[in-house]
């Protein structure tokens, strides 16, 4: 099949994997409890609830509310959210903004760091620069996120100093406007090398802190992928034609061993996401993740389920991106299966 | 040990030149139980435009001994612990400057024997065209000259030998890239003395940034000549190995093709710069017996046009005396017997070559494997000072176990490491009528 058709397949399937998530993410949610608490006070009597009650549909069985609740979707309309006092939509691209710049950040960190390191110690295997890389490796997947997250900030921020908290500093960024709500993108659209430094100084942290368990697990595939490709036969026909070593390595196996790193990397996306959570309550960090934490204590159901249904479509699609890079890569894969 | 005489029984009578000279060769493997001594003093001279046979059971050195030449073994936990291959690379012929000519029998190329006193050549091949190269000595960058260009290499299974992710035309130009970049200048009009990005790209050293030069004016138009260039060459090289519609093949990824015609590819691969020694490590075992024999004629065919002398290591005695002009038979890591293929056949006088060439293949043996023998290798481990094949030998005495056997010649050009041929200093010696009942 060509790469191509097998694109539009995807495509064509992802609504209904979509509306199949939808489902899921409705029923689970209602399974926790009803949304009603955060409409209600505590002066309300019996009938003011009953009446709210039906205002929200909430007296309708589990899929007439699940239709209501897919209309508003599809009007654009998800829903008022308790925790930011304002309907999820006014509040959704913002926070939406912060953590895809962290996560974005952090994810370049992560690819770009993994796949240096593990083919800078694949290539020399068993050697220091191998065991060294191999502790980074390990503590990288071992060490509890948010417990390296505070290590960082009591390091950098409260005993150095050196680091900020937070997303900004006000006094820069009061005359700066913000169109795109990723700051670092906003700086350089403004013309600002202060603010970009400032964006990027608040970045630093939380990235480090987000990416360096993936660092370590595109670093652990990359070398132990890289290893298997210099043992083929051809690394030695390539050596055997004349090519250099450096050739060899980039040309021939590093190429090779990408494969099954790249599949890696696109899981290593949702371990991103999971770990913003952490990481933006450690660092104050604006996001997604801290408007979830809160939403998931105090029952604020129409942006949780907002939250649930956009990771869900964002991983399908990066799903199928990921299967791309892998089909362009290796072009021994049948599409299709 | 006697040097000395091992030179003479290597080199017994005047013959034609060699290209190379192996000459006590040891490659050492470190392992948990010790050394491992997978070469141990082996010497064999390749002649010029000859195929010499290297066989014996697996795990004696043969693809060890080979991959020597190019110093192709995994350092650590291989090295080679001591000896020397000398390399005499033809030269250009002086008549016709390599184009080709009757003297030279259309090759291009003088024979190793009177390459004395040839013209130099431009630039970068200078070192390598030396009188002989010590191929064990030379530096990376040298060796790196050598390798596709003087001395090439296929591989037992092209199916694995081929990158399977670039297409077969980017793996061929990669030999043109390293070893022709003049020429390719040349055919696409530019000096030979360009340099700069232009260079860079036709000798595959493309720096950060080059790719955007390229493709910019005036360096766009060259490099579509380039590539042109390059691609005649590419299509020239496979249309020698008799690849139908050699245009069209060079788009497609290894995967595409069957097993015979990936050994095509290799072979053409390895042939396209005419290299003086070819290093064939099993080419057909991986294939079936109708492809073996084509691909067999094929390299028999290119070998003669090129003058290319050919070491090819098999595990199959039959093949080997089919296509051989001379054989070495290897066991344990050392060469027992080596000999014309006639003279090996018709009288081998070493009692494993024997036990090689009389027995009969058993059913279950895999085609290419050699027949058995009783008993099993022994271990390569810091071996002692006897004849290895002491305790599977029908006729060993109690000097086989004391004493090393070297390499002495029994007739012209044929030489057996036995002390049935030549007594050990002491001790009850072996005859061919003492076998054990
Ligand atoms: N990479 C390696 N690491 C350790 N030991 C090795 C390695 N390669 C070869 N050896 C040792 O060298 C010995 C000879 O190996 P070699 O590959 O030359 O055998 P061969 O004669 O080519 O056998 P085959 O017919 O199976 O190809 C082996 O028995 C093995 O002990
Ligand atoms: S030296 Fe002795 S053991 Fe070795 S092959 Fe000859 S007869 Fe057999
Ligand atoms: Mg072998
Ligand atoms: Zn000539």
């Amino acid at each position: 099949m060509q790469l191509r058709d097998y694109i539009l397949r995807r495509v064509i399937i992802l609504p209904i994997l979509i509306l199949g998530v939808s489902i899921i993410v409705f029923v689970l949610t209602r399974v926790g409890g009803s949304p009603i608490g955060i409409y209600l006070s505590h002066e309300m009597t019996p009938d003011e609830v009953a009446q709210i009650e039906a205002r929200f549909n909430l007296d309708q069985p589990v899929w007439v509310q699940y239709i209501y609740w897919a209309r508003g979707i599809f009007q654009g309309d998800f829903g008022w959210s308790g925790v930011a006092a304002a309907p999820v939509t006014d509040v959704f691209p913002n926070k939406l903004a912060a953590t895809m710049e962290l996560a974005i950040a952090s994810g370049l960190v992560a690819v770009f760091l993994g796949i240096s390191l593990g083919t800078y110690a694949g290539a020399r295997r068993n050697r220091l620069p191998d065991h060294a890389t191999r502790i980074v490796a390990v503590s990288g997947a071992s060490l509890p996120q948010f417990w390296f997250g505070i290590l960082l900030l009591i390091v950098f921020w409260a005993n150095l100093g050196l680091a900020p908290i937070g997303r900004s500093d006000a006094s820069i960024w009061s005359s700066i406007s913000h169109p795109t709500g990723i700051y670092t993108v906003d700086a350089i659209l403004a013309g600002s090398i202060s603010a970009f430094w400032d964006a990027i100084w608040h970045l630093i942290l939380p990235a480090l802190t987000l990416g360096y368990g993936a660092t370590a697990i595109i670093a652990r595939m990359m070398r132990s992928s890289l290893v298997e490709e210099l043992q083929q036969d051809y690394v030695d026909a390539a050596r055997a034609k004349g090519l250099a070593e450096r050739i060899v390595l980039r040309r021939h196996a590093r190429r090779n061993a990408l494969v099954p790193t790249v599949t890696v990397i696109g899981l290593t996306f949702g371990f991103l996401l999971q770990g913003t959570i952490t990481v933006e309550i450690i660092f104050r960090w604006p996001g997604l993740g801290r408007w979830m934490a809160d939403s998931v204590l105090r029952g604020d159901q129409a942006t949780l389920m907002t939250y649930v249904l956009f990771t869900s479509v964002l991983f399908l699609l990066v799903n199928l991106v990921v299967d791309v890079i892998y089909a362009y890569l290796d072009r021994r894969v049948t599409l299709g299966k | 040990m006697q040097p000395v005489d091992q030179e003479k029984a290597v080199q017994a009578r005047p013959r034609p030149a060699s290209v190379a000279s192996v000459r006590n060769l040891r490659v050492y493997f470190q392992s948990k139980r010790g050394m491992v001594h997978a070469v141990d003093g082996v010497s064999f001279d390749i002649y010029d435009g000859e195929t010499l046979g290297l066989v014996g059971e697996t795990g004696c050195g043969k693809s060890v001994t080979g991959r020597s030449f190019l110093k192709l073994l995994p350092v650590p936990p291989g090295k080679i612990a001591s000896g020397s291959i000398q390399f005499k690379p033809h030269a250009t012929c002086r008549n016709c400057d390599g184009n080709g000519c009757p003297s030279c029998e259309g090759t291009g190329r003088q024979s190793a024997a009177n390459s004395r006193g040839r013209s130099n050549e431009k630039g970068i091949r200078d070192s390598v065209d030396a009188e002989i190269v010590e191929l064990l000595e030379i530096g990376r960058e040298e060796m790196r000259r050598i390798r596709g260009d003087r001395i090439a290499m296929i591989f037992q299974d092209p199916g694995k030998a081929l990158n399977p992710t670039l297409p077969i035309s980017e793996q061929l130009s990669e030999v043109f890239l390293l070893h022709r970049t003049s020429e390719l200048l040349e055919a696409a009009g530019l000096p030979a003395s360009t340099g700069g990005a232009l260079r860079r790209f036709a000798s595959q050293e493309q720096r950060f940034g080059d790719s955007l030069l390229m493709a910019l004016p005036p360096n766009r138009a060259f490099r579509n000549r380039l590539v042109g260039a390059l691609n005649k060459m590419v299509i020239e090289a496979l249309g020698d190995t008799q690849v139908p519609n050699p245009a069209k093949l060079m788009a497609r990824y290894p995967h595409e093709l069957s097993g015979g015609m990936k050994q095509r590819v290799m072979i053409a691969q390895a042939l396209a710069c005419n290299p003086d020694i070819l290093i064939a490590d099993e080419p057909t075992t991986a294939l079936d017996v109708t492809v073996e024999a084509r691909i067999l004629e094929l390299i028999k065919e290119l070998q003669k046009k090129r003058r290319t002398s050919v070491l090819y290591i098999s595990h199959d005695l039959s093949l080997v005396r089919r296509i051989c002009d001379r054989v070495a038979v290897m066991y344990a890591g050392k060469v027992v017997e080596i000999g014309s293929t006639d003279a090996i056949f018709r009288d081998p006088r070493h009692p494993y070559t024997r036990g090689l060439i009389s027995a009969v293949p058993s059913a279950g043996a895999r085609r290419g494997e050699l027949a058995a023998i009783r008993g099993t290798v022994p271990e390569l481990v810091d071996p002692a000072p006897t004849c290895r094949f002491a305790g599977r030998c029908p006729f060993e005495a109690d000097s086989c176990r004391r004493f090393e056997p070297e390499l002495k010649p029994v007739s012209n050009g044929h030489a057996v490491a036995c002390f049935i041929d030549s007594a050990a200093p002491s001790g009850r010696q072996p005859t061919f009528q003492s076998a054990a009942v």
